[in-house]
């Protein structure tokens, strides 16, 4: 068999290393590849997922949260949504999982150096975006940039990711805005969609790009709102979520027109969706 | 240059016995039931081979099967859960008897599972198999093959390729494995004369003229292009598809597929890839039931551009062969002839 054939399908097993409990509903575990002892490198770039197997549940595309400065082990954050996903939530460290990847476009790193960033997410969606706020920390090249973050939650006890959101915050290099859907007595923050933060910092369109991921109907409303400020199509960036089976641009699954998103995207610029019929663009 | 051999159809089932030795042979064969189907010949005294009718079946399964391992996988304990590639396992094999369109679908499957990351088990299977083709002297009643440039007879592709001139076979060459499974057994074969050469222009000739439904993919291929096609024949086609999957299963070109596990024990199960379709309304569902494709109309939509825009966009070619099969499976009346010839009319349907 040729060299680059074997194996396209045929996971690795990956070792739980440790499992936070983000919320009710999501859950970081942090894995690496094992070859005997010795963990093996893994090599990925922020954007990009890996298809996860659970036994006798099949695979699941899930996006990689940790930074890529990160080689010897590298974070999912996996919120609740079925049957693979149940069976994920009862991984303890040490248990076993398969993964094959990384697969997929990555965020175009380089065209951000020396912009300012703008990251909106809701919910789940702030796992890929942690991946590329954590590799531009890690990353020389990002050390003057501006970096700012929106993130929305359905409610204060929804809100995920609060270790890193708080050392984001406490560093002073990541100016942080969360907001709910639904507040609660103790909740002081804002209450409202993510795009109401977007009047509160005021970016500056022409030297910022933003970065958007989480539900459809946010993704929607965050571009909308986006282009209404002026924004260039290019420098917004999202990610889509697509039912995906092989990963690797075959198994047409994910077929968005004439692109596939596992294969093309997930990562795109509001510029290579437009004149596509996209669920997140619909008006 | 090209080599031309002529094989006496007396000395046919002589030439594929030498073959068997080596090769399990893949042919079109009428079973008791009377259909003809492509099936391993197992018996060249008793089984009748047919090259006669069109098969029902593609030679896809063969290289794509329905259901095929693709890992299995065992979990005894939670720390526990590793996976294993199966072994290849396709004997040597010679598909007879392929005609132009099928053969053509081999071509563009070599394209969708060799051109990027390469496929392991259609490698293995791919590489392992000889072709040889059969032109087309009597398109049949579905079939059109001319508008999509497959056929009736094939350019390349193959490695030998026969044509029907009667009491003999003209035998051209497109490979050199083709070529040394005549020059191991040359005793079968004579060198041909230009007569034969007349005579198969000639078939071909009348193999172009004989085409039963007129096709003007043409139209509709430029009409796609420009985005000229009217919603209504979309939706049209939505309304009175069935969802039954019968044209992606039946249709040598469609490769989409799923992945599921199927448990064996409570520690072990296997991995399968099985056939899929892109009408199904499930194919693109998500967790929690979200669906990004329009049921309505999008769907078949997806079905015909990408056969006749994206794959046109993207590999210079349809992915459709003409080999009509679709049209005969449709009980819906919502095939891709169909489809083409509403969009050529430029009507508004049913709203
Ligand atoms: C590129 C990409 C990145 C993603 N990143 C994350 C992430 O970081 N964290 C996270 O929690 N979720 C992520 N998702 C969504 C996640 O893949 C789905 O929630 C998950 O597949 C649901 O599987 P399940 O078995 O638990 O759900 P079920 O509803 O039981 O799934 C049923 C079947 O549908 C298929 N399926 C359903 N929805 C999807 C889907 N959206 N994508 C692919 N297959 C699907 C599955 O293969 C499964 O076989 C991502 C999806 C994509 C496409
Ligand atoms: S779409 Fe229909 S006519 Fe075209 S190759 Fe497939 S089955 Fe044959």
């Amino acid at each position: 068999m040729e060299h680059n054939a074997a194996g396209l399908y045929l996971p690795k097993t990956a070792k739980v290393q440790s499992v936070i409990e983000e919320n009710s509903q999501i859950k970081t575990f942090a894995l690496s590849l094992s070859m005997g002892a010795q963990p093996t490198v893994f090599r990925f770039q922020p954007g990009q997922f890996v298809m996860v197997s659970m036994p006798h549940c099949g695979e699941a595309p899930i996006s990689i949260a940790s930074s890529n400065s990160r080689t010897d082990s590298f974070d999912l954050s996996v919120r609740l949504a079925g049957r693979l996903t149940s069976a994920m939530h009862s991984l303890q460290p040490g248990d076993s999982v398969g993964i094959r990847g990384p697969f997929g476009r990555p965020f175009p790193l380089d065209k951000l150096v020396g912009t300012d960033l703008l990251f909106i997410a809701g919910g789940i969606g702030l796992a890929p975006l942690r991946s590329v706020i954590l590799s531009c920390l890690a990353d020389p090249r990002f050390s003057d940039n501006r970096i700012t973050l929106l993130y929305g939650s359905r409610s204060p006890a929804d809100i995920a990711f609060c270790t890193d959101l708080a050392a984001w915050e406490k560093s002073g290099r990541v100016d942080c805005h969360l907001t709910v859907d639904h507040g609660t007595p103790d909740w002081k923050g804002s209450v409202g969609l993510v795009t109401s933060l977007l009047d509160t910092v005021a970016p500056n369109p022409t030297r910022t790009k933003a970065l958007v991921c989480g539900p459809g109907l946010m993704i929607r409303a965050v571009l909308a709102e986006l282009t209404c400020l002026g924004f260039d199509p290019n420098d917004i960036i999202t990610t889509l979520e697509r039912h995906m089976k092989c990963g690797v641009g075959v198994c047409r699954h994910c077929h968005l027109d004439d692109k596939l998103v596992c294969r093309d995207g997930p990562v795109f610029t509001l510029a290579e969706l437009q004149g596509h019929e996209v669920m997140e663009l619909a008006t | 240059m090209e080599r031309f051999n002529l094989l006496k159809k007396d000395h046919l089932i002589g030439f594929l016995r030498k073959l068997a030795k080596e090769y399990r042979i893949i042919a079109p064969v009428k079973n008791r039931h009377g259909d003809t189907l492509f099936t391993p010949v197992t018996d060249l005294d008793n089984d009748e081979i047919d090259l006669t009718n069109q098969p029902q079946n593609s030679i896809k399964s063969f290289l794509f099967p329905q259901t095929e391992v693709i890992a299995t996988y065992q979990s005894s304990t939670p720390d526990d859960y590793t996976f294993t590639e199966p072994e290849p396992s396709f004997p040597p094999t010679i598909f007879f008897g392929v005609r132009p369109c099928d053969l053509s679908a081999i071509l563009y499957m070599d394209v969708i599972f060799l051109k990027g990351k390469k496929d392991p088990f259609f490698l293995d299977k791919r590489r392992n198999s000889l072709l040889i083709g059969l032109n087309c002297t009597a398109p049949f009643a579905n079939c059109f093959c001319n508008a999509t440039n497959s056929g009736p007879f094939l350019e390349f592709g193959f490695d030998l390729q026969f044509t029907d001139l009667g009491d003999r076979f003209m035998v051209e060459t497109g490979r050199s494995s083709g070529e040394r499974l005549i020059e191991d057994r040359p005793q079968f074969f004579t060198p041909s004369t230009e007569k034969d050469s007349q005579a198969r222009y000639q078939s071909f000739l009348e193999a172009r003229g004989g085409f039963h439904r007129p096709v003007h993919l043409d139209q509709t291929l430029k009409k796609l292009a420009k985005g000229e096609v009217d919603e209504s024949v979309w939706s049209f086609l939505s309304e009175r598809c069935q969802d039954c999957g019968g044209c992606a299963y039946v249709c040598p070109t469609c490769t989409c597929f799923t992945i599921s596990d199927q448990p064996l024990s409570p520690t072990n199960g296997e991995r399968l890839r099985s056939w899929d379709a892109c009408t199904f309304s499930g194919f693109t569902r998500m967790a929690g039931g979200h669906n990004p494709v329009h049921r309505a109309t999008g769907a078949i939509r997806q079905r015909f551009l990408h056969k006749l825009l994206y794959d046109v966009k993207q590999h210079g070619r349809t992915s459709c062969v003409g080999c009509g099969r679709c049209v005969g499976i449709c009980f819906g009346g919502t095939d891709i002839v169909r489809f083409i010839n509403m969009s050529c009319q430029g009507e508004l349907y049913g709203t």
